[in-house]
This record gives C-alpha cells, structure tokens and sequence, in this order.
C-alpha cells in the first residue's frame, strides 16, 4: 500500500460506507469534546490527509495497551491500529522481525524525517547501561533516543510510557524510566491507564491527524479531554458516597445493593479517566460499576499507593510498612511519654532546689 | 520573689482571637479529616439521597479549612504589621547566627535541665518560637496548599487548581498527596502534646498565669525578667 494514501481511500477500500464513515468522525469529535461544528474539519482531514507514519515502539511492558487498543468499539476505530495510521515499525504486530525490521524502522526515519509520530508502549530500563531490555543488539534507551530524535510528536501509551507503572514501583531494580524524563525535546503526550481505554487511544490519534499538534494537556501531559476529571465526580455510586452508605465487604448486603466502595480502598476520588464516562468494551461497563473498586491505574507512583483494597496507604515509616494513622499514633504517644518524662524531671529538680516549694501556699 | 510585682499585657486581643479560632479549627479539621479518611460511622438505611452523612464532615472540613486559612492569614499580617511587641515575628530571625546564640542555649539548656535557671520570657522564648514555627506556622502552610491542591481538583483548570493545582505535582500523585496530608495532619495532636505540657508547666515554674493569660491578656510577673 502506498504510504501517501489518506484514510479515505483505505476506508473506501475496505468498503465501508459513507454513513459509517461519517458515523465515526461524529463520535470521534463527540469523545474529544468537540461542538458538532468541528465534524466537518474531522471529515476533510480524514479524506485529504496522507496516512502518518507510525513507529511504535515497545520498551519495557506488557502489551495491554496494543491488546486494548485493538478492542476499539467502532469498527472504523478498530482499522485504525491496521490501517489508518500507516504503522510501519511495530515489533509486536509486525511479520518481519530482527534485521528486516530494523531496516524499515531506519528508513522511515530517514523518508519521513520530522514527519512520522513515535508511539511508545512500555518505559525504558537506565540502570546498568539499559541492558534490562535489549532490542536488536543495542539497549533500548538507545532506541528509543534515537527514534526520538527526528520524530514529529511522541505518543506514550499507557502508565508504563507515561508514569512507570509496575515497573518503576519500589525498588525499581531496573531504573525503569518513563519517556517524557528521557524525552524532553518533543512534543509529548501521555495516554496513562493500564490499559488505557481505547476510545481514548483513538481520540489522541484523530486529534493529531485532524489538527496537525497534540491535544490539549493538563499539568501530567495528559490530554484534557479524557484525563480532566476524576473517576469520582462522574461516578454513578456518588450519591451513596454523600450518603455515607458504604461496602464493608465484598460479600456484604451493602456490596450486593452496589454502595460506594471507598472503604474497599476505591481510588475514584483520586484517579483521572474516563471510565465512568466513555467505560470499556463498547461501553460496556467499568471496573466500579462491575463492583471492584478502582485501583487508580492511570495515576502515577499507583503500586506504591497500596494496599489496593484499604482507603489509607501504607508509608514507610522506620523500615516498617504502617499507615498515617500508625504513625501519628506513635508521635502522639511519644511526645506524651516524653512530656511525663520530662515532667518528673522538672519535679525532682524542683525538690532539689527548693524542697520547701511545695509547702509555700501562695495565700 | 514570689509576689506579683507588675501586671503585664502581653497578649493583645487580636492574637487571643487567632489562637481560639485556629485551635477550634485544627480540632475540627482534625476529626473531620479522620473520619473522611475512614467513615465509620454506621450508614444511614433509606434513599441515598436524602442522606449526607459523608457530605457533611467534607462540608465542614472545607469549611473549617477556609476559615482556619483566613485566620492564619490575619496573623500573618498581624505578625508583619500590627502594633504588637509579643506577637510580632521581628524577634524570630533562624537565619542569624545571632539568634541560635546565648537566649536560645540557655533556654534548652534549661529544657534539658543542663542548666538550673529557668529564664522568663513575657512573650515567647525562643525554643517556643522555634516551636511554634516549625508546627504551627510551617505545618499550617503544609496542610493548607495540600489541601487547597486537592479542593481545586473537583474543577481541574478553575480557580483553585490554577493557582494550587501544581503542588500535586511535588507529590507526583494526587492519592501520594492525600497520604501525606493526612501524615502531617498528626503535627497537631504532636503539637498540642508539647504546648499544653510546656504551658502547664511554665506556670507551675513561672507561676507567670500563663495558662489564664490567653484568655485575659495579661501574665503576672514575679520576678524580673531577663529581656
């Protein structure tokens, strides 16, 4: 398939028709927060715009964003991944591998030089000269530098890209480092959420193609559109948190009504996604809604953040794992020990000094 | 000795005002802020919303929080501009070596009991400054710019976030902001521990009416004191 081809003439190739084609582009605007104005803009710069070349990387990671993006709801949404951005260099999806494959990546950077976007799934391992994930004979912090230098925009899918996830979780062994402390001279855009939600995937890509720049982004580099507000606000349990109604157990009455799972250590009131608006799988549902409290994937530093299933988190204290309440329990109890102490002392000097004190009233 | 020789005016009413006010504040942001951390007050049984339980105590810590910042907002002004010899900060100089000199060791040492005089301040000595400084003053500037962070994050880009929202950005999350929020919300039972001890105390060593002075105004002298 020719490289300069617009995603019109692929869609027309794969017979999809008009009114889906339109279909897509009102849901794409409708996700990005759009005023059905913009359609049309969507509209044309899906029929005239070439295809962008696509290098998508994988660094250290697990694969669940591709896995998620695939399972874009629409289906023109689907074809994106495939077809719509012209993937050319993804090791995961690709037939070729080893040197064949290096070979592409080389020439797209090369043909497309400041033109193609560099998606990267999975953080890169600096500890040790990067040799925690070895790409092709070199490491791949050198890759993915390299890749970076002559890319038009960097796109870091999921927390790994974006925060570190799991692996730059105490003690991060590896060194596990995400790409915007790697990358700094790009245009950047994180996509955290593990996985993060396909909808959302596809918007950050139709904005870049329909705009020519990156979204909107918040204090994170996170596109505001899908990252500015908290699971929280939008959640349709809210009512019982006001409430104060609350599950206690995951076999309770309480948790069978579907009440509030704050207390199950839910992390909505501090997690920024979409779930509780655009949901998984077709919209299917979300992870509260399927009465499991939100782990706050999307946010950094999460698996430090645990226990998952407490509200409180646990904080190194003193080479032991105690919450804030332990802690200040603690300080409480030692300035109050100390305090006595110290009171017996000031009365045995006292006494000392003046053993007549304590008979000299003072009427 | 043990007369009272002078009657001293020592805290004006702008400052009793203050320590009143913050002190019912930090009591009610402190328990209202456990209990959001951990409601454990036994549900209501109807439709959720006619019930506010959880509503409430957010209610009123926000409420007290505001408030508690307006109020330590006049004391700051009050410390840099009112007519006040105690209350002002223009004694309190941690970047001088001069200030860490002789007043300061004497009175640790006497703390410590390393040293037998204990010296008598009118207003505060210089330990209680320290103190004060490090609990009150840098605890109160902790919580208030966490908390405002975490207020403003309801309406990301509006008023609140926009002028606080990057202190997230310190604690790299917003759940890692809340942890430590709720960590340095202990200074102040700490706090209280240390005060009213070393407040009950001075006035048995002193016998200065410390303790009553907060509410009048004025401490006693029975000795000379050695400003």
């Amino acid at each position: 398939m020719k490289k300069d081809t617009t995603y019109k003439d692929i869609l027309e190739a794969r017979g999809v028709n008009r009114r889906d084609f339109l279909k897509f582009c009102s849901l794409m605007s409708v996700y990005l927060g759009f005023s059905s104005t913009l359609v049309p803009k969507i509209v044309r710069a899906m029929e005239t715009k070439p295809r962008i070349p696509v290098i998508w990387l994988h660094g250290l990671e697990c694969t669940c964003c591709s896995e998620s993006f695939i399972r874009s709801s629409h289906p023109i949404t689907a074809d994106i991944v495939l077809n719509m951005i012209s993937l050319d260099y993804d090791d995961t999806l690709s037939a070729a591998a080893g040197d064949q494959l290096e070979a592409v990546r080389k020439q797209i950077m090369k043909e497309y030089k400041g033109q193609y976007i560099l998606a990267v799934e999975g953080n890169a391992p600096t500890k040790d000269d990067g040799v925690y994930c070895m790409v092709n004979g070199d490491s791949f912090t050198n890759m993915l530098k390299e890749t970076a230098a002559d890319a038009m925009a960097v796109i870091a899918w999921g927390s790994c890209a974006s925060f570190g996830c799991v692996q730059n979780a105490k003690p991060n062994p590896t060194g596990a480092t995400p790409i915007h402390k790697l990358i700094k001279d790009k245009p950047l855009v994180n996509v955290p959420g593990c996985p993060p939600i396909a909808e959302v995937m596809t918007g950050v890509i139709t904005h870049l193609l329909t705009f020519g720049k990156l979204p909107e982004l918040d204090r994170l580099k996170r596109p505001k559109a899908f990252y500015g507000t908290r699971i929280h606000d939008k959640c349709y349990r809210r009512p019982y948190f006001d409430a104060g109604m609350f599950v206690e157990s995951f076999d309770d009455e309480a948790a069978n009504k579907g009440w509030c799972l704050y207390k199950m250590g839910c992390k909505g009131p501090t997690t920024f996604n979409a779930c509780s608006t655009v949901k998984w799988n077709e919209g299917t549902s979300y992870p509260i809604q399927a009465g499991h409290p939100c782990l706050g994937c999307s946010e950094p530093g999460f698996w430090d953040n645990g226990p998952f299933y407490t509200r409180l988190a646990d904080v190194s204290f003193l080479g032991t794992n105690a919450n804030a309440d332990t802690i200040g329990k603690v300080a409480v109890g030692a300035a109050a020990a100390g305090m006595a102490a110290h009171a017996v002392g000031t009365a045995i000097k006292n006494k000392k000094q003046n053993p007549l004190t304590t008979n000299e009233g003072e009427g | 000795m043990e007369h009272v020789i002078e009657e001293q005016y020592v805290w004006q009413l702008p400052v009793r005002v203050y320590h009143w006010i913050n002190g019912l504040c930090v009591t009610f942001l402190f328990i209202t802020g456990l209990y959001i951390a951990s409601p454990v007050l036994s549900p209501a049984i109807g439709e959720a919303v006619w019930y506010h339980k959880m509503a409430w105590f957010r209610y009123v810590h926000f409420g007290s929080a505001f408030i508690f910042l307006a109020n330590f907002i006049f004391r700051l002004y009050w410390a840099l501009f009112g007519d006040d010899k105690y209350g002002r900060f223009a004694g309190f100089k941690p970047w001088s070596p001069v200030w860490w000199g002789q007043p300061f060791n004497e009175q640790l040492k006497s703390y410590l009991f390393i040293k037998k005089e204990e010296p008598n301040y009118c207003g505060h000595n210089p330990v209680a400054a320290l103190t004060h400084f490090l609990f009150i003053f840098c605890g109160s500037v902790f919580m208030i710019l966490t908390g405002l962070a975490m207020y403003g994050e309801n309406n990301p880009g509006g008023f609140t976030d926009t002028l606080f929202g990057w202190v997230v950005l310190i604690f790299g999350s917003s759940q890692s902001m809340h942890t430590i929020h709720h960590v340095v919300a202990w200074v102040f039972p700490v706090y209280l521990v240390l005060h009213l001890y070393a407040v009950i105390r001075h006035d048995i060593v002193d016998r200065s009416s410390i303790t009553s002075s907060i509410i009048t105004g004025y401490k006693h002298k029975v000795e000379e004191c050695p400003e």
